[in-house]
């Protein structure tokens, strides 16, 4: 025992300002394990219609959440759609945009960053808020299209579906553009002016040269979105009407409407569990392309 | 978007040079082709840029509103707006609670993120990667989850609406990205010099204060910058874990918006992201756009 002390004491030396990791270790334990691991505890009691019973143990929270009585497993089940619909859009559009963002030089590079770092960096509410202001019925982006003629009445832009995505994608695309130039930023720029030279036009250079280099940015643009969008909650609740409901919502409502802690607590988990099992699937896909590329 | 043929015909394109070597009927119908696309392509990502800035201009426009309601485009300009902010207690109070907050995000996570980069730094590669999925791990975990767990665990010490416990949540959220600046940053700088400083006699302290922060400087203040600004921001985590008197400015914006359009929404949408465009203009000047971007990313 007091040798494998002096071991650890001799490593710990080794490694002069480790000890500086100490703040940041125990304030994750302290403020994000600790209260987890709380969590856990709750989603394993009894429910009561106070709260919960403390210091019993038992599954019921887990149960309830897939009984057939109620709707969960179908909110679980939007909630997922949802991710993939808002996953597909943002990792499309970022992918277009940070290429275009890559292929500019000049003022149309500063510019096309410099929106994606205004969006990126303006207030989640502020974005709904202005979301709400553009794509209702009697908004701005309806305005045009009815004066323009291009539509016979105001498109149904909010409180459905639709809203819920277009409200997720300002929340998720900025990082997914960033997240795709993070990458290309990294690729030899002479690769896309050489297949120009061969007479590759701009589509075709990107969906042939760069796409191909882009897609580890991609699958963490897509990781960022979906993750957010299966713990989403603003977005749906202020721009999607009541059907649409997703996990976050249902989370909040069991706690804070009906005092349901368990219950909220197993879905907290559940939902927690899912995004962090996605990236560890991702993560050994991501190993798997590095093993087959080297081998 | 990319069937917009007849517009993209007439456009140029700097890109598709090598095409018009090319002779022949089939050659152009080619070009035509390759043009289209090309004009597709921008009209494409043009229209992303304009998806992601028009709601920014809206929200700033009516915010110069002379009207009693929230309307696009204003019918005529004004700061009667901004000035019945400044008489309003609630929204003065949130400012104040929203500026307290962030400030002690940006000191606490800063702190966190400079200790534990430097920690990391003599570990090697396993178990660096260990610590580095530590710390970054609550960033990927919903808001709405850690707010309802940091509730949870908090009221059990009747700490639920305290100023410093939404400081302690944010700073779970600024901490990853501050360890990571940091982590790229002391990447880039040069050890030696410091190793020097202490071959010379500094102590470990007076070389980071006298050596090493000056070369950092740029990456210090940018994850200052950065903890700022997403603590400014957050308001999922807040909704649960603010009360009557630590409501911050999104927080307070939410709870009026889910009433009706208040033009006040717009003055402290349309301030909160001019404070914001500051600060990231600052981190910019400090690090460069380019890096910001990537650092981001």
């Amino acid at each position: 025992m007091s040798t494998r002390t002096g071991r650890l004491r001799q490593a710990v030396a080794s490694r002069t300002g480790t000890g500086l990791l100490l703040p940041l270790l125990l304030f994750d334990l302290l403020v994000f394990v600790v209260p987890f691991g709380y969590l856990l505890r709750i989603s394993l009691s009894e429910r009561s219609t106070g709260a919960y019973v403390e210091g019993t143990w038992s599954v019921e929270g887990y149960t309830y959440l897939l009984e057939p009585s109620n709707t969960i497993s179908e909110t679980f089940l939007f909630t997922l759609g949802f991710g993939v619909v808002v996953t597909v859009v943002s990792v499309t559009i970022a992918t277009l945009y940070a290429h275009a963002m890559w292929r500019a030089d000049g003022p149309l590079r500063i510019v096309l960053t410099a929106g994606a770092l205004v969006s990126m960096f303006t207030a989640i509410v502020v974005k709904l808020f202005a979301a709400l202001l553009v794509y209702s019925p009697d908004g701005v982006l309806n305005g045009l299209l009815v004066s323009l003629g291009l539509v016979s009445e105001p498109l149904r832009l909010v409180n459905n579906g639709v809203g819920a995505v277009i409200g997720q994608l300002y929340i998720v695309v900025p990082y997914s553009i960033l997240a795709v130039y993070a990458v290309l930023s990294t690729v030899d720029e002479s690769l896309l002016e050489a297949a120009r030279d061969l007479g590759a036009s701009s589509p075709r250079a990107f969906l042939e040269v760069a796409v191909p280099h882009a897609v580890p940015g991609m699958l963490v643009a897509g990781v960022i979105s979906f993750t957010w969008s299966i713990g989403s909650y603003a977005a749906p609740l202020l721009l999607g009407s009541g059907s649409e409901r997703t996990n976050g919502v249902l989370v909040s409502d069991l706690l804070l409407r009906e005092f349901d802690w368990p219950a909220a607590a197993a879905l907290a988990v559940v939902v927690t569990a899912t995004v962090l099992g996605g990236l560890v699937v991702v993560r050994l896909v991501l190993s798997r392309r590095e093993v087959t590329a080297s081998g | 978007m990319g069937d917009d043929t007849e517009t993209g015909a007439t456009r140029t394109d700097g890109g598709v040079a090598a095409d018009t070597d090319r002779t022949g009927t089939q050659g152009r119908d080619w070009n035509l082709v390759t043009r289209a696309s090309t004009a597709g392509y921008r009209l494409a990502y043009l229209s992303v840029f304009v998806f992601l800035l028009a709601p920014v201009v809206v929200v700033a426009a009516t915010s110069l509103s002379d009207a009693n309601t929230v309307a696009f485009p204003p019918s005529g300009l004004s700061l009667r707006w901004y000035g019945a902010l400044l008489a309003s207690g609630p929204w003065i109070e949130a400012t104040r609670n929203s500026l307290l907050i962030a400030t002690g995000t940006a000191l606490l996570s800063t702190t966190l993120g400079v200790a534990g980069a430097l920690g990391t730094r003599k570990l090697d590669g396993k178990l660096a990667d260990f610590v580095t999925g530590i710390a970054v791990v609550p960033l990927l975990v919903p808001g709405v989850v850690l707010g309802v767990t940091l509730l949870i665990f908090f009221s059990e010490f009747g700490l639920q609406q305290e100023p410093a416990t939404i400081v302690l949540a944010h700073s779970l959220w600024a901490t990853p990205l501050t360890y990571s600046v940091m982590r790229a940053t002391f990447s880039r700088y040069d050890w030696h010099v410091r190793d020097a400083a202490l071959d010379l006699g500094a102590s470990r302290l007076r070389a980071f204060r006298e050596v090493v922060a000056p070369n950092v400087a740029a990456g210090l203040a940018a994850a200052t910058l950065i903890a700022f600004v997403v603590s400014l921001q957050e308001f999922v985590m807040t909704l649960f874990l603010s009360g009557r008197g630590s409501r911050t400015v999104p927080v307070k914006a939410w709870n009026s918006l889910r009433n009706s359009l208040d033009p006040l929404v717009s003055v402290t949408s349309t301030l909160l992201v001019v404070v914001v465009l500051l600060v990231l203009l600052a981190a910019g000047v400090a690090v460069g756009l380019d890096r910001v971007a990537r650092d981001a990313g």
